[in-house]
């Protein structure tokens, strides 16, 4: 009675506490929760395909029950250990619809991202729960070993039960989730085992290579396994009496479950960790090189790339480049070389010194070199003379390859008549200057040029606004004569090289802009 | 699939005899085969003489038979070079361990019988050398291997526990009766103490001097280079070895009565132990490594030899055989000793296939490192790194680092205290569980070791978010704190799962609760969570203060209870203001909380028990403990979802909107797109953010003042992307394909110049 007060005071402190902490703004919000639980559900149920995932969600619900009982009844560890892959199944059917839910949804403001992360929420917060209770199933086994007299009889059908059930529900309902956490993730070690003596076994048997050799799905490969431990379990009992086996057999299926959802719980925590999938590495590293190569660009630095979803990349990167180099002209080349495997890209240019004037190839004398497409290629050229072109004329180069400083100059000296004959210098009439750049494409072909040619040469590009002014009208520049472009591109690298010392470096990072 | 068969040629261990034809090699294996029975033969007599004669003379008489002929047949005086005085130091200290070796294993076979120290003991260098691979290195080569060990592991577990061999004839004779020297007592009594029947201790004796066996053989193999030769160093050793035994054997003979009735009957026996055991055994295994390779003889020797041993303890008390050894005397009880049992078979033939998986050989360097990719699209990888990655830190300099680690830190240090009282009080209930026999105790004990694990989790987290920066975690290793967090919410709502369904089960049937030791146990473990929560509750506050303000205040009001009304407004922001402080030591504390609470709802119930006999108070006091458990983890787990699920920071969303409008207002900002703000971790609020700007604006400018503009919101880790029409252009006149660019060029064509930019954009 000595403790009775303390423990009184105390109790009432920590009730005090949570009451203030927890249960008010849950009270709070707990009817907002739930309508929009309901409100969500709707929206899930209202999809045929879901239907069938309810279905067999309350299936799997009965079956969870019928087992659970057995397990009480026949007093069997292992038995309690298998059923918790039924309850697996019943996360990952709720997984699945979480994932339908998600393809509906688009991205908010406060979600910015969408909801593709929740999918992997839910696989590794299932998967995590699962081995949580194999924890606790090994811990129930280390802690109290209650004597166990099996009445067995229930232990077989509720094996065969269950696999019935699980191996039913592993077919039909088409999980994308956990099919890709799957196959992505590393296998396990249960996996590995199995492969590794099944790849044994076809040295016999080579028939069986095709059943045998490709990687197992690890979901029915713990079902096969506890399944199998189960029957084991069974049949001793039954013949020797010998119920140690149960706890032996339950800590193996804890086990197994553990080796099967590590790598799945691993591979989704690391994408909830945000990091760099390991496998992109090479190809994320091939690609920031290819970056690092470009003409103007210094270094890449700050690169953090990560999987929103399961699969989607996104990534940022800040990238120095010289002083003279054009911004925005490196911005697009970089983006262009990340997009295809970044889709949520953000790359910021910065330069040092900006606010310095730059010594060299000044084009004007204020401290802020204008701005406009033109800038750059003659910027970066800073052993030409200053290229400043009379308006009409204002040069672009070719499609936005930075010129290499060592490229000849006379190429870009664009008051050279006789040179600037045959190319197409593009005029940029009003209808037609609203076309990027792409119009002008690698293979769009002379025609439309010449047609544009013939339309008006002497035209500047004076009303288009947002600095568009002169965009066509450097095209043909890079181009000797009047052949297409994407001829230009293969055939003559030699003007467009980026910084490049490599040659064959630049042309294998032309190679990809072939159609 | 062809590779796949390739290599499975290669390394399977059913196919390793397609390198060598078998036929060229069928002498050295059936040579080999019968060498291996001669042994197993051999050990079963000299488990029979060792009945009569000393250990160490039985020794000295082996080393000193093999010496004899060994001198005889290699000469190791008259041929080779001459031995300097250092060799012979080192001779001596090789001839002593070896000495030692063969003492501990015929001691063992005393102990064991026979069958059980073939098993342990016979197994060849390669074997042991594999399994140790497996076990200590973390590339052990494979699943293949690891199986092969586990394999051993079970078999020698087998030996241990299941096989029932235990004499109660020779237990009860055992006890101090027929220690005939120090030495043999002395290992009796190391046996006992170790609290095992004798034939297990002889297991562990075993196994422990097979591992010595198979580090001596590697030590001695520079010696043998040395001298000569490996078997001028085994003639030679078996003389020294003589030496050294000689006066050990004249003592004991002269103090102690000889057992033994006519030598002259034991000549023949000893002749053959000496023959088969100890130079034929060595000259054929020589030969047969010399031919085939080592790991293929160790295969078959290892299944000739276990499999003879098997057959032979199953005739050799036959009396039948008694019939046929005319020469040994058959002992009375032998009949009953060491026999057969299920735990043997088995055991011998996990032995059996675990030492062929092992010896089996394997592919070494499967781990290579992936560098890159060939021209032709082919992986490269570099074996190489491996090699060099494995610099071992020695054990008490790890410890001391990380000690040092932790301790740096205010949470991982409030962690590790609180772990070290929690664990110390853990074993002292366990030790105290143990001494009185409480299996309450021991339980509750392992419950609290349990808990410990949530402890762990939090402490290496928190160790883990110093970590610096990697390629594959860019941003640091901040968010496995966040993580861990959830995890640790995660584990909290199973706990109250399970002790919610054991409520429910207990309501319905009240089991009988013996509350003796309940209340002082209940009591120390309440006293101990409350030292945590005193700890973890400042570390909370602390951690809040440095974050937000709302957070101390709010806690403040925790503190003293009754804050008033007010505080519930504030219940929301509290539970968001705490994802953005420290999501691991929120979900500790929470751990330790619930700890509390099961200690008091044990210390009400215990109270109710006792003094009205309610026994239905435990289940409900522990359902509201579970109903309690599971509405605290309620809002961390929300934190920590709405942290990994990349939601913009709702403590920082009403700065970052006003950040973004300012952003608009700047001077040339057209307009911006795809603003994503997130918290990585406690300390860091990430950003990306894509700016349209008019073309005659500066760019660096721009992304100055939107940085500036947005750390003031609280991002700091921040990309800017600035665009401006040129990029535009720019982009499609490079991403396009000639059938993008004819589609878009038609739909630009209907389209107007104004609307198309602010379609692109």
């Amino acid at each position: 009675m000595l403790y009775t007060d303390s423990p009184l005071v105390l109790i009432i402190f920590i009730l005090c506490l949570i009451l203030q902490g927890t249960i008010h703004p849950f009270r709070k919000t707990h009817r907002s929760v739930f309508g929009k639980l309901l409100q969500e559900f709707r929206l899930v149920s209202s999809d045929r395909r879901s239907w069938r995932i309810l279905l067999f969600g309350a299936l799997n619900l009965l079956c969870t029950g019928c087992l659970l009982m057995w397990c009480s009844s026949t007093n069997s560890m292992a038995l309690t250990a298998y059923t918790y892959l039924t309850i697996f199944d019943l996360f990952s059917l709720i997984t699945c619809l979480i994932s339908s839910w998600v393809s509906m949804k688009k991205p908010s403001q406060v979600f910015s991202f969408g909801f593709d992360r929740l999918e992997v929420l839910a696989v590794f917060a299932s998967t995590v729960l699962i081995q949580l209770g194999a924890l606790f199933i090994l811990k129930e086994r280390c802690v109290c070993r209650p004597s166990v007299c099996l009445c067995s009889g229930r232990l077989l059908v509720g094996t065969f039960v269950a696999l019935f059930f699980n191996l039913v529900t592993l077919m039909s309902v088409r999980n994308k989730p956990f099919a890709y956490v799957s196959e992505a993730a590393s296998s396990s070690w249960l996996q590995e085992h199995v492969a590794d003596l099944s790849r044994s076994l076809c040295g016999i048997i080579p028939g069986l290579s095709s059943v045998l050799l490709p990687r197992m799905n690890p979901f029915v490969l713990i079902n096969m396994a506890g399944a199998l431990s189960l029957c084991t379990t069974y049949m001793l009992i039954e013949i020797n009496n010998y119920n140690a086996v149960d706890t032996a057999s339950a800590v193996a299926i804890a086990l197994m479950t553990f080796g099967t959802m590590y790598p799945m719980s691993v591979y989704s925590g690391k994408v909830l960790l945000q990091t760099t999938p390991s496998h992109i590495i090479g190809q994320l590293d091939k690609l920031l090189r290819e970056v690092s190569t470009l003409d103007g660009v210094l270094e890449v630095r700050n690169e953090h790339f990560w999987t929103v979803g399961f699969g989607s990349l996104a990534g940022s990167a800040h990238v120095r480049i010289r002083r003279d180099a054009n911004e925005q002209l490196v911005l697009a080349h970089v983006t262009n070389r990340l997009l295809p495997l970044v889709s949520t890209l953000t790359v910021q240019i910065f330069k040092d010194d900006w606010t310095r004037p730059l010594l060299t190839g000044t084009l004007s004398p204020s401290s802020v070199p204008p701005m406009g497409p033109a800038d750059g290629y003659t910027l970066s050229s800073s052993s030409l003379p200053p290229l400043l072109m009379s308006s009409g004329g204002e040069l672009d180069p070719l499609t936005s390859t930075p010129s290499k400083p060592t490229s000849p100059p006379p190429e870009f000296a664009f008051d050279t008549p006789g040179r600037n004959v045959q190319p197409m210098v593009l005029p940029a009439p009003g209808h037609h200057a609203h076309r990027p750049y792409g119009s002008l494409g690698l293979a769009y072909g002379a025609s439309p040029y010449t047609g544009m040619l013939n339309q008006g040469l002497p035209r500047p590009g004076g009303g288009l606004g947002l600095g568009v002014q002169g965009l066509g009208a450097g095209y043909g520049l890079g181009v000797p004569s009047s052949q297409s472009y994407r001829t230009a591109y293969g055939g003559a690298p030699a003007p467009l090289r980026f910084g490049t010392s490599n040659p064959l470096a630049s042309q294998s990072q032309y190679r990809q802009y072939r159609p | 699939m062809e590779d796949k068969y390739s290599s499975n040629v290669l390394s399977g261990g059913k196919l390793g005899m397609v390198e060598v034809p078998n036929s060229r090699l069928t002498r050295y294996i059936v040579l080999l085969v019968v060498t291996k029975i001669l042994k197993a033969l051999g050990i079963f007599e000299s488990y029979d003489i060792l009945k009569v004669v000393h250990i160490v003379q039985f020794i000295f008489i082996l080393k000193l038979g093999s010496a004899v002929i060994l001198l005889f047949f290699q000469k190791p005086f008259s041929s080779g070079k001459v031995i300097s005085k250092r060799q012979w130091i080192k001779l001596l200290k090789h001839a002593v361990f070896s000495c030692v070796i063969s003492l501990l294993g015929f001691f063992g076979l005393t102990l064991c019988g026979p069958l059980r120290t073939l098993l342990l003991f016979e197994h060849s260098d390669v074997v042991v050398i594999a399994l140790l691979g497996v076990l200590f290195t973390s590339s052990g080569g494979g699943p293949s291997k690891t199986r092969g060990a586990a394999l051993f592991i079970i078999a020698v577990i087998c030996l241990l526990l299941f096989d029932n061999d235990d004499l109660m004839a020779k237990m009860a004779e055992h006890p101090e009766g027929h220690h005939d020297s120090a030495l043999t007592h002395f290992l009796y009594t190391a046996i006992a103490f170790l609290g095992v029947a004798d034939h297990k201790g002889g297991v562990v004796l075993l196994v422990v001097s097979l591992c010595l066996k198979v580090g001596f053989h590697t030590a001695s193999r520079k010696l043998s280079v040395e001298i000569g030769g490996a078997k001028r160093l085994y003639a030679l050793d078996n003389l020294v070895s003589s030496m050294v035994l000689l006066p050990w054997v004249i003592v004991l003979s002269a103090t102690t009565e000889s057992k033994v009735e006519s030598w002259s009957s034991l000549v023949l026996p000893f002749g053959m132990i000496v023959f088969s055991v100890m130079i034929l055994e060595f000259y054929v295994d020589a030969i047969c490594s010399a031919k085939m390779e080592t790991p293929r003889c160790a295969r078959y020797g290892a299944i000739a030899l276990f499999l003879s041993a098997l057959l032979l303890a199953n005739f050799w008390t036959h009396p039948l055989t008694d019939q046929l050894r005319s020469m040994s005397k058959p002992p009375q009880q032998v009949s009953t000793e060491h026999v057969l049992s299920g735990g043997v078979i088995v055991s011998a033939v996990f032995f059996i296939m675990s030492s062929s998986i092992l010896s089996s050989p394997s592919k070494k360097g499967q781990q290579g490192t992936l560098v890159g990719y060939s021209p032709e699209g082919t992986p490269l990888y570099n074996f190489m790194g491996d090699a060099l990655q494995h610099t071992s830190q020695s054990l008490p300099r790890f410890i001391k680092d990380s000690l040092k680690q932790i301790l740096e830190e205010y949470d991982s240090r409030q962690i590790f205290y609180f772990l070290c009282l929690n664990l110390a009080f853990t074993f002292v209930e366990l030790f105290y569980g143990v001494w009185t026999n409480s299996l309450g105790l021991i339980s509750d004990g392992f419950h609290m070791l349990f808990d410990c694990s949530a402890l762990v989790l939090g402490l290496f987290a928190a160790l883990m978010t110093r970590w610096k920066a990697t390629r594959i975690f860019s941003y640091g290793y901040g968010r496995v704190e966040i993580l861990s967090g959830f995890i640790n919410g995660l584990f909290l709502m199973v706990i109250a799962f399970f002790v919610f369904v054991e409520s429910v089960t207990r309501l319905l049937d009240p089991p009988n609760i013996n509350t003796d030791m309940l209340t002082p146990v209940s009591v120390g473990g309440l006293l101990v969570n409350l030292v945590g929560i005193c700890a973890f509750s400042h570390a909370h506050s602390h951690g809040g203060k440095s974050c937000s303000s709302s957070h101390g205040h709010s806690h403040g009001g925790h503190g003293h209870g009754h804050g008033g009304h007010g505080h519930g407004g504030h219940g929301h922001s509290h539970g968001s203001g705490g994802g953005g402080m420290n999501a691991n030591m929120r979900g500790v504390y929470l751990h330790v909380l619930a700890d509390t609470l099961g200690s008091v709802g044990v210390i009400i119930s215990t109270i109710l028990i006792r003094q009205f006999g309610w026994l239905i108070a435990d289940p409900i006091c522990s359902l509201f403990i579970a109903t309690l458990i599971f509405l605290s983890v309620i809002p961390l787990l929300k934190d920590a979802c709405e942290v990994l699920l990349l939601r913009t920071p709702p403590e920082n969303e009403k700065d970052l909107n006003s950040a973004l409008e300012k952003i608009e207002k700047i001077e040339g900002v057209l307009s911006y797109r795809d603003p994503h703000f997130w918290r990585h971790s406690a300390n860091m609020i990430a950003g990306t953010i894509h700016l349209q700007i008019m073309s005659d604006v500066v760019e660096q400018r721009i992304i100055q003042q939107v940085t500036a503009i947005l750390k003031d919101a609280g991002v700091n880790n921040l990309s800017v992307q600035v665009e401006k029409e040129a990029y535009f252009q720019h982009m499609s006149g490079l991403s396009t394909g000639f059938q993008e660019v004819l589609a878009m060029t038609q739909q630009m064509e209907t389209m107007k110049y104004l609307k198309d930019g602010t379609c692109i954009m």
